[in-house]
């Protein structure tokens, strides 16, 4: 899985859901929705250190950065390491805040063109991203 | 409330170890202690059981006295209101099932043991013989003689471990039930992490007789709070390299489920390996079985 380490900045709750944003670094923050509140989980104080936590799966890679689709958690990177297997492809990415794995299909990369030293955006669903201690 | 302060030197197979012990039980707590062979944890239970005098120290049970070095106090074990039930069942050969639950009464209850045949579905067994049961309801058998001792504590010494996998399901219910119904403080001694994050309130780990951890199953044995809501344990029963990643198989209580894995996730893994998988509530589908 994808780990970084972070700093909650913003709590945002209704009912029994939280948006939680995180800060991996000045520029790069990192939103996620969990079933918790700081009511039930201790952690979610603002400037408390959290991880983050994805999988390699749940990261869509784009190329352009003026992209219209809904996906607000976006890290930019360059491509060090392509690993092409026959249906999936694994691709590294060295971003601000450290290696980034991205799992998909190896027919992307061919569409994309992706190839090492290529700058890429990585991006992850809200509801993708897990919150741990 | 049960209160332990007591030491005991043992010779175990790994050589001497000292038995040092200081905890305390709420009543009506289910209790796990887990830790390696050799660890001290029959020995406990002995202790608490009467069946093991400590070298030293005390055993007060709802502030009452069962044990004291100094004053020269050691309760007789059927004074103790405790039940013990072994791994191996050790019911009486040449009693009926019947006869082995009426031998356990220490006053005649009739309407009790009735209550407990119900209760443990032994009803169609009770004529017949232990050699002519299988493990699962020999086991039945010997918790239902526990009860019928009218225990307020329970002990557990590895009830489970020589069963299957499906009867150990149904009779961790079992456990379950009559913990709660018969107000029992219950002690177990498990190594499936499994039923003691499905029975216990607290866990109690000991390593040479020393208690070096203790707190809810979860504080225990997950190291790390995760926010997921889609948790379960189990235990790693394969492990396959696909393409750029691994194919995990996890088997959750009888279930076989598969988890996508990186390398660096894998790295410390391996067969038999107890594991938490986790995913967010946002990810599975839900469906309605139609029956």
């Amino acid at each position: 899985m994808n780990r970084f380490s972070g700093k909650i900045s913003k709590i945002e709750v209704n009912g029994s859901l939280s948006l939680v944003t995180v800060a991996a670094s000045e520029r790069i923050t990192i939103k996620t929705i969990i079933i918790e509140t700081p009511e039930t989980a201790a952690y979610l104080k603002i400037g408390n250190t959290i991880q983050v936590l994805f999988k390699e799966t749940e990261v869509v890679l784009g190329l352009n950065q003026k992209q219209a689709i809904s996906l607000q958690n976006r890290i930019n990177g360059t491509i060090i390491q392509i690993e092409k297997g026959a249906l999936l492809s694994k691709v590294v990415i060295d971003t601000e805040i450290g290696s980034l794995v991205s799992v998909v299909s190896t027919e992307a990369i061919k569409e994309l063109n992706l190839e090492e030293n290529q700058e890429v955006i990585a991006m992850i669903k809200l509801n993708e991203i897990m919150l741990s201690e | 409330m049960i209160k332990l302060n007591v030491s005991k030197s043992l010779d175990s197979v790994e050589g001497k170890i000292n038995l040092r012990l200081n905890l305390q039980i709420e009543k009506g707590q289910f209790v796990t202690i887990y830790g390696e062979s050799g660890a001290g944890k029959t020995s406990t239970l002995r202790m608490l059981a009467g069946l093991l005098q400590p070298d030293d120290g005390e055993v007060y049970v709802d502030n009452e006295v069962w044990f004291n070095k100094q004053n020269n106090i050691d309760r007789a074990p059927q004074k103790r209101k405790v039940a013990y039930v072994f791994q191996d069942y050790a019911l009486f050969p040449h009693l009926t099932v019947k006869g082995n639950l009426e031998f356990a009464q220490t006053t005649k209850d009739t309407a009790y043991l009735e209550e407990l045949i119900l209760k443990m579905e032994l009803g169609e067994l009770i004529n017949r013989k232990p050699a002519t049961l299988s493990g699962g309801q020999k086991q039945r058998v010997a918790l239902a003689r526990a009860l019928a001792q009218k225990p307020e504590i329970l002990l557990l010494d590895e009830p489970l471990a020589a069963l299957d996998i499906k009867i150990r399901l149904k009779l961790q219910e079992y456990l379950r039930q009559i913990h709660q119904e018969y107000n029992l403080t219950t002690i177990l001694i498990s190594h499936d992490l499994g039923e003691i994050i499905k029975l216990s309130d607290r866990v109690f780990v000991l390593e040479k007789g020393q208690i070096i951890k203790s707190g809810s199953p979860t504080e225990v044995f997950v190291d790390q709070q995760i926010s997921g809501k889609f948790k379960f344990t189990g235990e790693v029963t394969k492990i396959e390299k696909q393409e750029v990643v691994y194919i995990v198989t996890v088997l959750i209580d009888q279930n076989v489920v598969k988890v996508i894995a990186q390398e660096t996730e894998i790295n410390n893994l391996k067969i038999g390996d107890k594991v938490m998988v986790a995913s967010k509530a946002f990810n599975p589908l839900i469906y309605k079985i139609d029956e």
